[in-house]
């Protein structure tokens, strides 16, 4: 038990804005009152809700194919000497497990979603959360380059193609759906692209990218997932690829869905040469049509590590950069490429990268429905959040930091006009309540009396990225886990997971495809309950019909 | 130079119609790999199976792999990172003299109609085993062959694979990644995982008499190590878990007999392409698993005064009882 005593408290579902209020808590909970508990006296400091994250990329195969390329990096990282509470770890642009805890919470976040799982190595993506303390985790699977699935869609086999994703789902133990250049990752198992929305994928008579992003919005729809269809559109990265983008947004509408990084997403011009910033016409399209949420992927400038499931952008980024190339193509499922990367300043087409990300984050309206991510570590390392706080936060910062930029960059760019400041209540939005909603998390994002007491307190300073990188306490399930910048305990987080329906025949329709085209057996494949640390059950309703 | 362009085995058995064996020899290897994953299997875009797929094999010497190659490149020992780099060079259309190619041992037809059945391929891919990795050259040579594959992209699909084994030095491999960084040679001394083949190593550890301490799960580093290091481990206290009696058993202080995993212990095993596998035990065994035995040893030494370092809370706690 224990009373947060006398804290200016931000929560945006509750409307509270900085009133002072105390929080009580017991058993993990946030509740209404508690007689003779403990006080912590947050008297003039700043409560807000733990922070969630919609988008990261944190364990599984490809971060940890990501962290067996970067020895370099792990030798200038920070360095997690163990303790009697801590495990010891690397930091850096792709964080060891135990470090990644750490790491997040010492900030004050307390929820992730991993966002790229392939289903066949799920079971070592629950490996590595089951090795990451503090959080609670969720985990995407990819379905958009699945082959048994847009089989099913060229067939015009909509009602199996929507109990084969369940099935998947729950195989995996994980959240919802994820979908990476969908029928684009599936062409390149044989080197080619989809960058189209309306034109065959490659090696298919009849799907198109687009038909395979509104079965999946449909079906992530119908099955009743608390997180809509998380989509990550065709052309990422391409100059020009707004058209795109928009196109993809019209296809969602009638339904939920978040598009995830979309700073990669929201390019003008026709090449390298003449790439602008089409954040306004995005934002635009985006204001106007509130069935839709998204997160950021804000770039920062500094050495990172690009990771995805999108293979042919990555070829083509090792291509550029001439660097390090990962490429690991997943049977019958996704692919994943892993080049470093280093976003310069002086670099016109980073700079407008990272003016693109701030400029969607202060163009979209409603702080509900846009969020806080960097795309881990795709545009930035997620320790880095509180950067782009203070960017956002600020606006002569923001003007600063841009007359580091080329002359060139002011006519391709919007930002030099925004003078939008976040207040504190829109950053509790987009870090916590924001993505919790999306993600359909109700325990999540606020401090209401019923809530996880997972709460972040800071103490009021000028320097607001230092404020928000050091928190004066972090309290997980009501455990105080950082204190005055030092983990103090490391309780085990939980993984949540949702349990769609299906027909159970659809297991005598997948097990020869199975024999197929996978080397595992069908009785091997789905990852069995006990292997999930800790876990949290959602269980779907009966799906709908629409 | 770096990274890796790779797939799971399962996409060499859908998509492969170009398959090369760089320095291994399967057949005696890895005796399932031809008929599980590589050339016998048939799919939906190679559906003649063995007709469809094209073998060739690179090594110094005729091995049984070699009746199920349809071509067999037998270069002489040691240039294997000489003809990589002329394949890299021809596959760009460089000239590469005579000279440079007659040293690998090998004619230019024979390279030049490798480079075409390369570029022809729909899926190229290509396994390396130690032939290639510890001979000289080492890991330059796995480098190089690595690079060679993705620049193969800008023709085709290509990819590589390490023909691992020993086991499940996969999922070591894949674990220490994910808590340390790092796949192998790490040492922990400084309280925070550090890096470096050639001094870390369990080998180099040992033969410079660095640790008064073994504890061996699961390997036999008496049978294969150098001598300095088989007698450094004679000297400490070495302990040893394993289903067997090994070499290193009987110069161990202590062994302590295991059950086998994945016959009488369950757990998880990575595959070469890092695709975890459960297991499932067929029989009971009277023996412990590896995995509570050092869980046992891991509580009797929770059990003792913990030594590692205070937190500053914890400085301060004392300071104040003090």
């Amino acid at each position: 038990m224990l009373r947060i005593k006398g804290g200016r408290v931000y929560d945006p579902e509750a409307g509270i804005d900085g009133q002072v209020r105390d929080i009580c808590i017991r058993d993990g909970k946030i509740v209404e009152s508690v007689e003779g508990a403990a006080e912590l006296d947050a008297s003039g400091m700043i409560v807000f809700p733990g922070g969630v994250d919609v988008h990261t990329h944190v364990a599984g195969g490809s971060i940890n194919f990501a962290r067996a390329m970067s020895p370099e990096d792990h030798r200038r990282a920070q360095a997690f000497i163990r303790t009697q509470v801590t495990r010891s770890g690397l930091g850096g642009y792709a964080p060891t497990t135990f470090a990644t805890g750490y790491l997040y919470a010492a900030m004050g976040w307390t929820t992730v979603n991993e966002a790229a799982v392939p289903v066949l190595s799920a079971r070592h993506t629950h490996e590595e959360l089951h090795d990451i303390p503090v959080l609670d985790k969720s985990l995407l699977v990819l379905m958009a380059n699945n082959e048994i699935f847009i089989d099913l869609i060229e067939a015009g086999e909509y009602e199996r193609a929507r109990d084969v994703v369940a099935w998947y789902i729950w195989a995996a133990k994980a959240y919802g759906i994820k979908a990476v250049n969908p029928g684009g990752v599936a062409a390149w198992k044989w080197g080619h692209d989809a960058k189209a929305l309306s034109a065959p994928v490659p090696g298919y008579n009849k799907v198109t990218p687009g038909d395979i992003i509104q079965t999946l919005a449909r079906i992530a729809d119908e099955l009743r997932l608390p997180h809509p269809i998380h989509l990550h559109c065709n052309n990422l990265g391409a100059p020009g690829n707004v058209a795109t983008t928009l196109e993809t947004m019209q296809r969602l509408e009638g339904h939920r869905a978040h598009l995830a990084h979309l700073q990669y997403h929201a390019y003008g011009g026709d090449g390298w040469d003449s790439m602008c910033s089409a954040a306004t016409q995005v934002a635009e399209y985006f204001n106007a049509n509130p069935h839709m949420t998204t997160d950021a992927g804000a770039v920062l400038f500094g050495d990172t590590v690009t990771i995805t499931a999108d293979g042919p952008w990555q070829h083509l980024l090792y291509k550029l950069t001439g660097r390090k190339w990962g490429n690991l193509d997943v049977e019958n499922e996704t692919g994943c490429g892993i080049v470093p990367y280093t976003y310069k300043p002086s670099n016109l087409v980073n700079a407008v990268q990272w003016a693109v990300g701030l400029e969607l984050l202060l163009l979209i309206d409603d702080p509900w429905r846009v969020f806080l991510t960097t795309d881990h570590p795709n545009g930035a390392c997620f320790w880095r959040y509180p950067e782009i706080l203070q960017l956002l936060m600020s606006a002569p910062f923001r003007q600063a930091c841009m007359e580091k930029l080329p002359a060139k960059i002011k006519q391709r760019i919007v930002l030099p006009e925004l003078d939008r400041e976040y207040t504190l209540l829109e950053i509790a939005t987009i870090t916590s309540a924001g993505p919790a909603r999306a993600l359909g998390l109700p325990h999540k994002g606020g401090l209401a009396v019923g809530k996880d007491a997972d709460i972040v307190i800071y103490n009021p300073q000028d320097d607001i990225a230092h404020m928000f990188g050091h928190p004066r306490y972090v309290l997980k399930g009501g455990q105080i886990v950082v204190d005055d910048g030092e983990i103090r305990s490391t309780p085990a987080g939980r993984e949540i997971i949702c349990q769609p329906q299906f027909s159970p025949d659809i297991e005598q329709f997948l097990r020869p495809k199975f024999e197929d085209c996978y080397t595992m057996s069908f009785e091997n494949y789905p990852v069995e309950m006990e292997r999930v640390a800790e876990p949290l059950i959602h269980p779907c309703p009966s799906p709908t019909d629409t | 130079m770096g990274g890796k362009v790779t797939c799971t085995l399962g996409e060499v058995k859908n998509r492969a119609d170009f398959i090369v064996y760089w320095g291994g020899n399967p057949a005696e290897c890895h005796p399932r790999h031809f008929t599980k994953y590589t050339i016998m299997q048939k799919s939906r875009f190679l559906p003649r199976g063995r007709k469809d797929r094209t073998m060739v094999l690179v090594d110094i010497r005729e091995t049984k792999s070699v009746k199920a190659a349809d071509i067999f490149l037998q270069i002489r020992p040691g240039k294997d990172f000489e003809l990589i780099t002329i394949l890299r060079a021809l596959i760009k259309d460089q000239p590469v003299s005579d000279a440079a190619i007659e040293q690998t041992g090998l004619q230019r037809d024979a390279v030049e109609d490798f480079v075409r059945r390369m570029k022809a391929a729909r899926f190229g891919v290509i396994f390396f085993g130690m032939g290639l990795s510890m001979t000289r050259g080492k890991h330059m040579n796995s480098a190089a062959l690595l690079t060679l594959a993705a620049e193969m992209n800008a023709v085709t699909k290509f990819v590589a694979m390490p023909m691992r084994g020993h086991g499940n030095v996969t999922g070591a491999d894949v674990i220490m990644r994910w808590q340390t960084g790092y796949p192998f040679g790490i040492s922990y001394n400084r309280g925070y995982p550090r890096y470096n083949p050639g001094e870390f190593s369990t080998v180099d550890v040992l033969v410079r008499g660095d640790t008064d301490c073994a504890f061996i799960i699961g390997a036999d580093p008496g049978a294969t190590m150098p001598r300095p290091a088989i007698e450094h481990l004679r000297r400490i206290p070495t302990i040893v878990l394993d289903p067997h009696v090994t070499h290193t058993s009987r110069l161990a202080r202590v062994h302590i007999t295991t059950a086998p995993a994945g016959i009488a212990a369950p757990g998880t095993a990575y595959r070469m392409d890092e695709i975890p596998l459960p297991l499932r035990p067929a029989i009971d065994s009277p023996y412990p698993t590896d995995h509570q035995v050092v869980q046992r040893i891991h509580q009797a030494i929770l059990a003792k005064p913990d030594w590692r370092a205070r937190t500053a809370q914890q400085e301060r706690q004392l300071d104040a009882t003090n």
